[in-house]
């Protein structure tokens, strides 16, 4: 018994244990199956890689009844309906996949006819017999199966919560995008926040990093996940800015009343006619537009190439919205001749067009300036980054209602703080502060839109 | 979830049904506490069912066909089902949408893409075109017999037409324009096969969105065999929706010896359809639509000629595709026209990205952020090329 266990087992690189688990199966098994043995068909052509003294179970015919640990059997092609001779295969599964009984292993498509080929048993695929694409006909064989094997130890990239109980004691080896028990139940072992509030950066982009699945008994493995090129250029860019520009942040605080105010009170008749709601981004992307054109410093950008300070005409803002594959920064273009309307349009569509992962290149080309809304996640206060090639960015954060000092009484008011991070090598102080300034002014009181203050 | 498909009954209910008017009528059938005893295991007088689509959603209408093949019994019963859609275009579960249809022409018209989980070719859909799905048992698959019942059905409102299926499942009228063809799915236990009739469709879309989005694909994918296409309407110009419809739920009882009425049904119904909303999100996916795309590669030759130089530039792009995404690519640009440092990152930047315009473009904007002036401008160029090639 031992000596054929030994046999099969080689080269799976199991640990003793489970081999020893599994023996225990076969032992017993193996009183039944020398009973049934003498009704099977051996297939000599099968080279086998154990000695032929020893019994191997390789069947010509499906058995569903009894289960054996770890027969391989080849599935071949079903017969074809309607005198169809011959058909194409494809894929759905590859090898080192477990699959469990009757689920779909391959389609084969013959004369605009979908076959679905089954698994017969739960198993892992072995071995695919024809290319994808590759033409089958009735009976060729298809692929090889290595039945019962839930506990195998091949690569299996499924999630860990399905991990085999029989495997605890040794970890399988985890492939790379597995995910094994991490140290702290809690905390899920993401990479840190790209950088002190980056404009809204709180998505975790990629698959890269699943939701671990609760660790079993608080084991301490590590996953190390290649950092993907998007995030590798971004990391690459926010470096560069932070290296290249004198980056300073002033802060402000808005009183967010009278917006609030105006938005109650002309919400239902801004959606009949404009059919989308009123939104604060508006205002804010208005006052930034109104100080940006008063002040062209900080629409400007410093070309260090030709040692040049760009000033631009127009006012190109980039809103820096979260998407599930990340941040993008969609650009709404030439917001001088907007008013509160068309900017609500812009960004709603925009908007759309990003959830839908519909965004263009052209769409996120360019721009001059960046507001980035942290408030949305709860942010009360930061410092935002400044998106290079631009030399400032706006920062928005939470509305809270706080007790402010109006007219020497205390008041609570819904507040915001606001943050602009500039290039101090353009842009000085008092420039900031005063562009900071209006933008408040602006989304205090829109009237000074209206006056030209 | 399916216990009540399974139950027997003594609901007999259904059977005396009536008929229902298609198009304008409301069905008064189709509350759900009727449609929902509708695949009740039946009696020997009621093993066929005629149902007619209320929804001309094409994913809707593609869950629905999903739907019944996984939930409905088909061992003692079979099921015509009646379908349109809005315009879209459709293609066989093993096909190429790159190479079957033209995605941007689609996507300016707003003709959505969807495949389905039968085989065959390439297909464009609007209300013109009647969808006919046979599900039977696998034992009772025939698909000759199944045109027969549409050709027969034909040749009764209008004798003298000339219609004849082929031994590819095709129809053909007067020997020669194709009014329908075919595809079909064989699961575990059951089978349907579905297929077209072109009544009045619009033929000049159809000509526009079925044809390649960019040169140089080269796969092994399942190829669509174009065929010269007529409308029913052209040579039977009486033939309204009404009388055909009509016709076909007498020949399909007929050929089968069952005395169906028609029953419209109405995919979105959660209580009658438990999880086809499900199915429907998953036809919708990209992953499904694109992402099953047998792997290809693509081979072309992108022309960066500018308007400012007069020397022609031309860049050689290679690209391997599987499961929708970029798995290698390889872009020959000249180091003269562009330094080979931002052709190499732009290359970096695709690899993984799906095979789609937008799938990059977050990527490609970010690259094109990092530069300036002439550079800027070549680089954005090189990109609308490569982007281009991606439909």
């Amino acid at each position: 018994m031992l000596s054929r266990s030994r046999c099969v087992y080689q080269g799976l690189g199991r640990s003793l244990s489970a081999v020893s688990q599994v023996n225990n199966v076969l032992v017993r098994q193996s009183v039944s199956g020398f009973s049934v043995s003498s009704r099977l068909v051996y297939r000599n052509s099968q080279p086998c890689e154990v000695p032929s003294s020893v019994n191997v179970f390789h069947t010509r015919y499906f058995k569903t009844s009894a289960v054996h640990r770890d027969e391989v059997i080849t599935v071949k092609t079903p017969a074809f309906a309607e005198s169809v001779t011959e058909g194409d295969v494809r894929w759905e599964k590859a090898v080192g996949d477990s699959v469990t009984e009757d689920e779909v292993v391959c389609e084969i498509e013959t004369d605009k006819t979908s076959v679905q080929v089954p698994s017969p048993a739960a198993g892992v695929i072995e071995e695919l017999l024809v290319p994808d694409g590759g033409k089958v006909e009735g009976g060729t064989p298809l692929f090889k199966l290595r039945k019962g094997a839930a506990a195998a130890a091949k690569a299996d990239p499924s999630p860990a919560a399905e991990a085999p109980p029989a495997a605890a004691p040794p970890p399988p080896p985890p492939p790379p995008p597995a995910s094994t028990p991490t140290a702290m139940p809690t905390v899920p072992p993401v990479p840190p926040p790209t950088a002190p509030a980056k404009p809204v950066s709180a998505v975790k982009a990629t698959a890269a990093a699943p939701a671990p699945a609760p660790p079993a008994a608080g084991g301490r493995g590590e996953n190390r996940v290649k950092m993907n090129r998007m995030r590798l250029r971004i990391a690459q860019r926010l470096k560069e800015a932070q290296n290249t520009c004198a980056m300073l942040t002033t802060f402000n605080e808005v009183d967010m009343s009278n917006i609030q105010e105006m938005r109650k009170i002309h919400k239902d008749a801004f959606l009949k006619k404009h059919n989308i709601k009123l939104g604060f981004m508006s205002a804010f992307v208005k006052a930034a537009a109104h100080a940006l054109t008063d002040q062209p410093a900080v629409n400007a950008v410093i070309d260090d190439s030709t040692k040049e300070i760009v000033y631009r005409d127009y006012v190109d803002i980039s809103v820096a919205v979260a998407t599930p594959k990340g941040l993008v920064v969609p650009v709404i273009r030439n917001v001088e001749t907007m008013n509160f309307s068309d900017i609500e349009k812009a960004i709603n569509a925009l908007g759309e067009k990003a959830r839908k992962n519909e965004l263009a290149v052209e769409d996120m080309d360019g721009g001059t300036f960046t507001i980035s809304n942290g408030g949305v996640f709860g942010s009360l206060f930061g410092t935002p980054i400044i998106n290079p090639p631009q030399s400032a960015i706006l920062g928005m954060h939470g509305i809270f209602d706080r007790p402010v000092a109006i007219n020497g009484k205390v008041e609570i008011r819904p507040m915001m703080y606001v943050a602009l991070t500039y290039d101090h090598r353009l842009i000085d102080g008092r420039e900031a502060v005063t562009f900071l300034r209006k933008i408040k002014a602006v989304v205090e009181d829109p009237r000074v839109l209206l006056l030209d203050m | 979830m399916m216990l009540h498909l399974r139950r027997t009954s003594l609901l007999r209910g259904w059977s005396g049904v009536c008929r229902c008017q298609t198009g304008n009528q409301p069905s008064r059938n189709s509350s759900s506490s009727s449609t929902s005893s509708l695949f009740v295991a039946p009696d020997s007088s009621s093993a066929g069912l005629v149902l007619h689509s209320q929804s001309t959603n094409v994913y809707q209408n593609l869950a629905l066909e999903d739907w019944i093949d996984a939930n409905v019994d088909l061992q003692q019963r079979s099921i015509l089902l009646l379908w349109r859609n809005r315009p879209a275009v459709v293609i066989g579960r093993h096909q190429n949408p790159w190479t079957e249809c033209n995605l941007p022409a689609m996507r300016r018209m707003g003709i959505p893409l969807a495949r389905r989980r039968s085989g065959g070719g390439t297909v464009f859909h609007d209300l013109g075109n009647l969808n006919l799905t046979f599900f039977t048992s696998k034992k009772a698959y025939d698909r000759q017999r199944n045109l027969k019942v549409v050709t027969e059905a034909l040749r009764r409102v209008r004798p003298g037409l000339d219609v004849q299926a082929t031994d590819r499942f095709d129809i053909l009228l007067n020997g020669h324009y194709k009014i329908s063809g075919t595809a079909s799915r064989l699961s575990r236990k059951s089978s349907y096969h579905h297929c077209t009739l072109l009544h009045s469709a619009d033929r000049s879309a159809l000509s526009t969105v079925l044809r390649p989005s960019c040169p140089g694909i080269h796969s092994n994918a399942t190829p669509s065999v174009p065929s010269p296409v007529a409308n029913l309407l052209d040579h039977a110009p009486t033939l309204q929706w009404e009388e055909l419809l009509d016709g076909l739920v007498n020949q399909y009882n007929a050929e089968f010896g069952f005395s169906s009425a028609l029953t419209l049904v109405n995919p979105t119904d959660e209580s009658v359809f438990p999880g086809l909303s499900r199915m429907e999100t998953e036809l919708r996916s990209w992953d499904w639509t694109f992402g099953k795309t047998p792997k290809f590669s693509v081979q072309t030759l992108l022309d960066l000629t500018d308007g400012r130089s007069s020397a022609r530039s031309s860049a050689q792009l290679h690209m391997e595709v599987k499961n929708g995404l970029i798995e290698s690519c390889e872009l020959d640009v000249p180091a003269d026209w562009l330094p080979r440092r931002l052709s190499g990152e732009l290359v970096n930047m695709l690899v993984g990205e799906r095979f789609c315009p937008h799938g990059a473009a977050a990527a490609v904007a970010l690259l094109l952020r990092s530069e300036s002036g002439e550079l800027q401008t070549r680089l954005h160029h090189l990109c609308d090329a490569v982007l281009s090639v991606m439909g």
